[in-house]
């Protein structure tokens, strides 16, 4: 029932292109009716012999008027029909993405795992709903088509009429018979497919263990054998997919082949003519789509309640389908109104974050952070460090909200924090992350995010992440185009570009996942001072490096998702064994670095 | 090669499968043809008032005609994607194949993205397109001659008017296509992007909401949208005008029809029923003629991928066994020695990563590989592997220069464990033997219960059947080091390259790590590109490596007490730290 009762919200959303546009479409759909109507008049004028000649091409006029007028109804069905359309799309893509980008439940755990899963909901998912509310036009054609066309038929012949309704019913029932096992043996190919290109995947991103290992041949094997899996699944499911339309025109032939075999007596006997015989014909064609529209109608009832679950649990628990198809504006023929500028508050400066008792765990792996205390001070710079897989980054995820936490409190000057993820935000708090992600786009508005800022602004930015020397090397400057569909950016320079778009921000509190492979230690060293020095900005880092932990006034110490220790590097190289043992370890990574020079 | 010879040579193999299908082909088009004729003969025979029973049988006759056609044709659909699957199948094999025998360097200048989409994207279309190819456009192609042949027969002159419509008909849809490609290519780009938007605002969503930019990337969002209209909406006004326009004119196509027979009707020379026969025929045309030509466009972007895969075939490996290949010494350790080895990307041919470099091992002994990040250090692995070639000198191992070795031998006597190690998405006992088979599981085992994984094995649900993530998600960076060495173990080479993980372990692994690296050098020749100052104190000889050349080669005991070696200047940086 919901995905009628959301589909009802859809097509309501734009009434003033859904009721024209399916008005056209009804009509389309049954303007048939006129072309066996003249069809008929034609060939009985032609049953005449050489007398009904005259009449006979008069109507094959009136025959092409209809075909004029049929065409020009299906360029307005045609024309009305995009903007309801692409709205559609439009409004729940926003829906969804809005949810995802600002309700509180983090991202992470709605989102599915992988990204082109995530995608799929925003295509396929999307679309399956939208093709059930659109498919209730062609259902209304189609039972407009029918009746009239029964109307009709039965005036000319009822018994006929009713026998060539048989093999209708027949396609209903074969429809409905095989659409759940080509949906099944789509599956099963889909399955093979996939199966078979993340072998393919696999084998060429594992070129070198393949290599190394000679396993050429052994790989090949398995190839063979999952290749030959999918050609079965392939044939099967295209075999059972030409079925449909098979099946129709089975029907098609099979109504005229009764008509022919009924009619023959009455047709010696001149009371079924020609024209009835073409008019039949032509109707017949006609029948098959109420049956045919009304079993994909089911289908997609079908799929658009499986969609809707599945849509409805990217937004936040609990809250149902209506988030899905909520109405709201979606600017397709105009310009969506311009953002009010953020503004600063005295409170958004920091003297203090606390964070007490922070339990964060994967539910998959069990792994994450347990009973963290951590304290952030004003203007000072604090250094979260540890081995890899020690929480360093889940520690400062889970305080910004970006990852659920199941314990704990984050306080900002003193008041705790109710939603992390809405309230640490600019201007009080800016995120570099480890994983650096650029959008098709100018680096501009890669870096500005919309955020505003004058051109000083974006210099000094720049300067700091030490991205204004590859800047003036660029093509075109700030406004190369970069991400996957512009200029490729080394991993250093897409880590300097997040920093530079986290500095643009001016926060009162930066954080910093990690900048080892984006800086060399000199350049992370004249960041760390001239951040602290010229902006009094409060930082707080994640770390191995010998340049930030030198610099730090307050360094946390994490082993295994615990703090091992925490306090000066000085004090926590004299007690603490972790600290000495990551410290070492950095030395020889530096100290190799330092010989080749 | 050429792509439609490359097509015919994967076909040829198949020729009873091809002339089954074409056999099916023919009775496909034969069939549907003979609807009209039986039609006439029903209406004519009606008008004439002949007796019941023979109008019963040809309405009978119809019936079965029409049903076999169709019938016919699901086999014929069969026959087509079946040997579509089976020729491009084994394309697609051919194609890996050759893929992963090419050199190493090769896959440095392809992601692995790139070379699936041409395995996948190239090979899948092609493979469409053949099915659809060998059903649909010669069958339609059939179809239409079959129609004007039989329309030729009733009257010549009006065979000549259908073959002028189809002529004038064709073009104008051809024309009209060609049209509306810029439309269609600014929608298809304009659709993408909507996709390609979300896409990369789903993977940043976390950095989205912690820059407070979720309603900047909305309204975003709303602008690529509102393109992504305005391209469909264009394309819809042209293309939809383009239909209608070629909905009228079939429907101009029918009239004349019409109006010739009706002339021929009045003039005596036809029956009513041949007027109708015209009718069915010139509504019969529509369907195959859009067809071939949509399929020709089909094919054009079908030889562009076949023309991909071609040149992807051109591309030959250089490095290859030869003829008379030698294996290297069955058993035990193997000596290694790199003689004036210089090595270049073949893509960069001027900027050499080696020069000149000399350095020899006595079987038993390890040597370990310093140098900051691009010294030359991997390049050096990689030698001793034979992925790359060395541009000049020699290398040689156990005695064997590589350029003549025999590849399975070099690969079972020669292992490396890799920096990041490649955990495939299978068992636990695949990712040991690398899909090897033949392996003893108490010899896996045994030999994860020596490497310390004893605990973490017997956690696993299935044991050697567990199957481990892609990527190998559920095992930490530690146990994948460790199941690198376990692979090593089991292959027992005489010669190991140990690319150790720069990343931090904790310390638990980290002494398991150091205990296997103790067995790894027990007995074998070793080369050990270290990252930890516990590995450095195990090898036997050091290379200190810079910008390609060896500039310091000794014994580490020596290099080691020598204050002014930059062996010794490491260890003493290194040390110095703790004490401070």
């Amino acid at each position: 029932m919901r995905a009628w009762r959301d589909g009802f919200s859809l097509a309501g959303y734009l009434p003033s292109r859904y009721v024209p546009g399916g008005a056209f479409w009804m009509l389309h759909h049954s303007s048939p009716i006129l072309v066996g109507l003249v069809l008929k008049a034609l060939f009985d004028r032609v049953s005449l012999g050489p007398s009904g000649a005259d009449g006979a091409l008069a109507l094959v006029f009136v025959l092409v008027a209809v075909e004029v007028v049929r065409a020009l109804v299906f360029y307005g069905a045609l024309l009305l029909w995009p903007l309801w359309w692409h709205s559609m799309f439009a409004l729940i893509r926003t829906n969804l993405l809005g949810s995802i980008l600002k309700d509180r439940v983090p991202p992470s755990v709605r989102l599915p795992g992988s990204g082109a899963e995530a995608v799929g909901r925003f295509r396929e998912d999307v679309a399956d709903l939208v093709w059930f509310v659109d498919v209730w036009v062609d259902v209304c054609g189609g039972l407009l088509f029918t009746v009239v066309a029964l109307v009709v038929m039965v005036r000319i012949d009822a018994r006929i009429t009713l026998v060539v309704l048989l093999p209708m019913i027949a396609v209903v029932v074969g429809t409905r018979l095989l659409s759940r096992r080509i949906r099944r043996y789509h599956e099963a190919f889909r399955a093979a497919g996939s199966s078979v290109s993340s072998l393919v995947g696999e084998l060429f991103s594992n070129v070198l263990a393949v290599k190394v290992a000679g396993r050429e041949s052994v790989a090949m094997g398995r190839l063979r054998s999952e290749n030959s899996t999918r050609r079965a699944n392939a044939v099967q499911a295209e075999l059972t997919a030409n079925l449909i339309p098979v099946c129709s025109e089975v029907a098609v032939e099979l109504s005229i082949g009764l008509v022919l075999l009924l009619a023959a007596p009455s047709m010696r006997r001149g009371s079924f003519t020609v024209g009835d015989l073409a008019l039949f014909t032509t109707y017949a064609a006609g029948l098959t789509g109420l049956p045919r529209w009304t079993g994909r109608m089911l289908a997609r009832h079908r799929e658009a309640t499986v969609a809707l679950g599945r849509m409805s649990r990217l937004l936040p628990e609990g809250s149902g389908s209506d988030g899905v198809v909520a109405s709201q504006p979606v600017y397709l023929r105009s310009s969506p109104p311009p953002l009010p500028a953020p503004v600063r508050v005295p409170d958004d400066g920091l003297s203090s974050l606390s964070v007490r008792g922070l339990t964060s765990l994967h539910p998959a792996s069990g792994r994450g952070v347990v009973d963290v205390d951590l304290d952030v001070v004003g203007g000072r710079f604090t250094v979260v460090t540890g081995a890899i897989g020690s929480g360093k980054t889940t520690v400062v995820r889970a305080l910004l909200g970006l990852v659920p936490s199941s314990a704990g409190t984050v306080s900002w000057n003193g008041v705790v924090v109710e939603d992390a993820a809405s309230f640490l935000v600019p201007p009080r708090v800016a995120y570099a992350g480890q994983v650096p992600r650029l959008f098709s786009a100018s680096l501009d508005e890669n870096i500005r995010l919309g955020w505003p800022a004058d051109d000083d602004a974006m210099a000094l930015a720049l300067s700091l992440a030490a991205l204004d020397a590859d800047v003036g090397e660029f093509p075109d400057g700030l406004g190369t185009m970069v991400g996957p569909r512009g200029v490729r950016l080394s991993g250093g320079q897409l880590q300097r570009a997040t920093a530079a778009r986290a500095l643009i921000r001016r926060p009162s509190l930066l954080v910093v996942d990690d900048l080892s492979s984006a800086l060399d230690v000199e350049t992370e060293g004249r960041l760390w001072d001239s951040l602290g020095r010229a902006s009094g900005t409060t930082c707080l880092v994640v770390s191995h490096r010998r340049a930030a932990l030198d610099r730090a006034d307050h360094v946390v110490v994490l082993d295994r998702g615990r703090v091992a220790a925490a306090g000066d590097l000085a004090h926590l190289l004299r007690t603490s064994p972790e600290m000495r043992r990551l410290w070492r370890e950095e030395l020889v990574v530096e100290g190799e670095e330092a010989i080749g020079a | 090669m050429t792509a439609p010879r490359l097509l015919t040579s994967y076909l040829r193999p198949h020729r009873p499968a091809v002339t089954a299908l074409v056999v099916a082909l023919l009775l496909a088009t034969a069939l549907p043809l003979m609807g009209p004729q039986l039609l006439r003969r029903f209406v004519d025979q009606a008008a004439a008032g002949r007796p019941l029973n023979l109008l019963v049988g040809t309405a009978a006759l119809y019936l079965a005609v029409a049903l076999g056609g169709q019938l016919v044709n699901v086999v014929a659909t069969y026959f087509a994607s079946r040997l579509a699957w089976t020729t491009t199948n084994q394309l697609r094999e051919d194609l890996v194949e050759h893929i992963l025998g090419l050199d190493l360097a090769f896959h440095g200048e392809h992601t692995p993205g790139e070379l699936i989409e041409r395995v996948d994207g190239d090979v899948t279309s092609l493979a469409d397109f053949l099915a659809r190819f060998l059903f649909q456009v010669l069958g339609s192609l059939l179809l239409l001659v079959g129609t004007v042949v039989l329309v030729l027969r009733e009257d010549l002159r009006i065979g000549g008017a259908l073959i002028a419509f189809l002529a004038v008909a064709g073009t104008m849809v051809v024309r009209f296509q060609q049209m509306t490609v810029p439309a269609a290519t600014a929608e298809r780009e304009a659709t993408a992007q909507v996709m390609g938007n979300l896409e990369e605002r789903l993977a940043g969503a976390e950095e989205i909401r912690a820059l407070g930019a979720a309603d900047h990337v909305l309204r975003r969002f709303q602008e690529v949208n509102a393109t992504a209209y305005r391209a469909n909406f264009a394309w819809e006004v042209q293309a939809g005008g383009l239909l209608v326009i070629t909905n009228v004119m079939f429907a101009l196509g029918t009239a004349l029809m019409l109006v010739l027979g009706i002339v021929f009707l009045r003039n005596g020379a036809f029956t009513i029923g041949t007027v109708l026969l015209l009718f069915q025929y010139t509504t019969m045309v529509r369907r195959p003629l859009e067809q071939v030509i949509q399929q020709f466009k089909e094919l054009q972007k079908a030889a562009a991928g076949a023309a991909r895969v071609v040149q992807l075939f051109a591309i030959r490996p250089t490095i290859v066994e030869v003829a008379d290949a030698v294996a290297l010494p069955s058993a035990g350790a193997l000596d290694v020695a790199l003689e004036r080895v210089t090595f270049a990307y073949p893509s960069d041919p001027d900027d050499a990563v080696l020069h000149e470099v000399s350095l020899s091992l006595d079987a038993g002994r390890s040597l370990g590989l310093v140098g900051r990040t691009g010294s030359g250090k991997s390049t050096i692995a990689r030698l001793l592997l034979r992925l790359y070639e060395s541009t000049e000198g020699g290398v040689r191992v156990g005695g064997v220069d590589l350029r003549s070795v025999q590849s399975a031998s070099l690969r079972s006597r020669v292992q490396m464990v890799t920096q990041d190690v490649q955990l495939f998405a299978a068992d636990l006992r695949d990712n040991l033997t690398l899909f090897a088979g033949g392996v003893d599981d108490g010899r896996m085992v045994s030999v994860l219960g020596d490497l310390g994984l004893g605990e973490w094995f017997a956690s696993l649900p299935e044991g050697l059947d567990t199957v481990l993530g892609p990527g190998g998600s559920g095992v930490s960076a530690g146990e994948a080091q460790l199941l690198a060495f376990a692979r090593v173990f089991l292959a027992d080479p005489g010669l190991v390259i140990l690319d150790e993980a720069s990343s931090r372990l904790d310390p638990a692994t980290e002494v398991l790590i150091d205990q296997a690296v103790d067995r790894m050098l027990a007995g074998r020749t070793a080369v050990v590109i270290a990252h930890r100052l516990s590995s450095l104190e195990r090898v036997d000889d050091i290379a200190v490596l810079d910008h390609g050349r060896v500039v310091e080669h000794g014994p580490r005991s020596v290099l080691a007490a020598d204050p002014d070696s930059r062996f010794g200047r490491l260890l003493r940086v290194a040390r110095s730290g703790v004490a401070s």
